[in-house]
């Protein structure tokens, strides 16, 4: 039986490997699809840092361009640390700052719009500048969701969780942690409150009502190790936040099978035509 | 067979539904092989057409006694034996994950997977039909696909009929923990290393390298000799040659002091 002691442990990777193969999986990306390289929005925060660092290991750091997409509202250390990490990779960047298209839209069409709105906006503003970022560059838009958020439905759909590769997504957020600590990443980077930095002042865990620490676990034990919510509890995690965590990952289900298609012909795209990539 | 073999195994990616693109690959290592003087040369599994094929399976089928991609690898093969895997399909339109042994011009030897696995990540038993057949080729060498060995009766029987080397040929996707290697390979070299123990035979893993769909193969073919000790290993992830040294005679003389295989009783009444 596991417990909850040894969950942390059992979360715990082998960096150098873990490296090893993310990195391999940008590289054989880049090289199958015959693109040039990737782009990767930098938002400052240490998912992106670290999937930046796997591609300049994977590609060398001049197949890497980094965009910082700030709004007026963001916070000034963002930037700051996001440009500090492509320094330390030697990536290029570039900063478009986004707040001229997201102010045009809501001032002129949708003054009483609320913060997730105006979240979600940016959100798919900054997806659409790296895919034509990426076109410009023949080059693949790198993702950098985690596991974590995927199964929360933590993330915009058609924003920040659309990519077109992604190396982090079946990394836990500690376990991006361990890594972004393994490839020695700036310090403030990996300690940071997380935060998707859409207002001031916000974070993800004071959103969500819970530590990621605590949900990396659960959800390794229900969605990895299949045990019920009720088994979850037995072993000292707290109800509420167990019920709240199975409700999330339960209704975002949605935001990771993108593409409902409308069967009629019996010889639907991905139900009866499932046609792989390699 | 010679009793003294210079085995090659070609850890290889594949590039996922393009026989014509595999093929070439498949020519390349054929040459390096022959440079280093290999006799036999093992691929992996579904090597000619990469193993997560889902609706393509059906359109990379070849027909083996009338494929111009066999042909071809018989041509170049020469006096080496090689092992390749592909789609095979049969008068009736079945499609097999099979394993050939090409030797001397011809088809030696036909292995289709006997055990599809159906779970998991793996859905091969919505696209092929279950071998039904097992034996040694006619010099003794076995041959299994991946699965197969995780039902130690075949590779039991298979020593049993006679084979003294059994060769895995295997499309095994990795996984990682905290370990130094992953987690999937410890499984196999658990499997391959009791193989080899209980049986008193030589067992030759194939496992290829490369990524399809998100999921990455690990590589680690390894060789490991009659007894269960690994003499050779692959590196993790990296297209490789790997060359080993086997002295078939090496079975018989360990079955000398240790008659496991000779042992086996079939008459023994209750479970079966």
């Amino acid at each position: 039986m596991i417990r909850k002691e040894d969950v942390r442990d059992r979360l715990r990777l082998n960096a150098e490997l873990a490296e090893r193969v993310l990195s391999s999986f940008i590289k054989d990306a880049v090289q199958t699809t015959g693109t040039e390289g990737v782009v990767v929005g930098l938002s400052g925060g240490v998912d992106s840092a670290l999937a930046t660092a796997l591609a300049a290991r994977a590609l060398g750091p001049d197949r890497v361009l980094a965009l910082l997409l700030p709004y007026r509202t963001s916070a000034a250390e963002s930037t700051e640390d996001g440009r500090e990490v492509a320094a330390q990779l030697a990536v290029e960047t570039r900063t478009i700052d986004i707040s001229p298209m997201i102010d045009a839209y809501f001032d002129e069409n949708e003054t009483d719009a609320e913060q997730l709105r105006r979240g979600n906006k940016m959100a798919r503003e900054r997806m659409g500048i790296l895919f034509d970022q990426a076109k410009k560059r023949r080059a693949l838009v790198l993702g950098t969701s985690n596991k974590t958020e995927i199964l929360l439905g933590y993330s915009t759909i058609f924003g920040d969780n659309a990519s077109s590769i992604n190396p982090l997504g079946d990394l836990y957020k500690q376990q991006v942690w361990q890594l972004a600590e393994h490839l020695s990443l700036p310090k403030q980077v990996v300690e940071k409150k997380p935060s998707a930095d859409l207002w001031p002042g916000q974070t993800d865990e004071g959103e969500l009502g819970f530590a990621y620490r605590t949900a990396d676990e659960v959800l390794y034990l229900m969605f990895d190790r299949g045990l019920s919510a009720g088994e979850v509890v037995e072993r000292g995690y707290d109800t509420d936040v167990v019920t709240r965590i199975e409700q999330l990952e339960r209704n975002n289900r949605f935001k990771r099978r993108l593409m409902l298609i409308a069967r009629l012909s019996g010889s639907a795209i991905n139900l009866d035509r499932e046609i792989p990539r390699d | 067979m010679s009793t003294q073999i210079t085995l090659g195994i070609a850890q290889i990616d594949a590039r996922l539904g393009d026989l014509a693109a595999n093929l070439e690959r498949h020519l390349g290592w054929i040459e390096r092989a022959r440079e280093s003087g290999v006799d036999l040369l093992v691929f992996p599994e579904l090597s000619l057409t990469g193993y997560r094929l889902l609706h393509l399976t059906g359109k990379v089928a070849e027909r083996p006694d009338d494929s111009e991609i066999v042909s071809r690898l018989l041509a170049a093969a020469g006096k080496m034996s090689v092992v390749v895997g592909l789609v095979e399909e049969d008068r009736k339109g079945v499609l097999y994950n099979t394993a050939l042994l090409l030797r001397a011009g011809k088809i030696a030897h036909t292995h289709r997977k006997l055990y599809l696995p159906t779970y998991g990540i793996f859905q091969e038993g919505r696209f092929f039909g279950p071998g039904n057949h097992l034996a040694p080729a006619a010099d003794g060498l076995g041959i299994l696909i991946c699965e197969d060995l995780w039902h130690p009766h075949l590779a039991r029987g298979l020593a049993l009929a006679g084979a003294k080397i059994v060769v895995v040929i295997s499309a095994s996707p990795g996984h990682l923990g905290p370990g130094e290697t992953p987690e999937s390979q410890d499984s196999w070299e658990a499997l391959t290393r009791s193989t080899a123990l209980v049986n008193t035979c030589w067992v030759v893993y194939c496992n290829r390298v490369g990524w399809e769909e998100g999921s990455f193969y690990t590589g680690g073919s390894h060789v490991v000799r009659p007894g269960g000790e690994i003499v050779e290993r692959a590196p993790f992830l990296d297209e490789t040659l790997l060359i080993a040294e086997i002295d078939v005679r090496e079975v018989d003389r360990l079955r000398w002091r240790l008659p496991l295989v000779h042992a086996t009783r079939s008459d023994i009444e209750g479970v079966q």
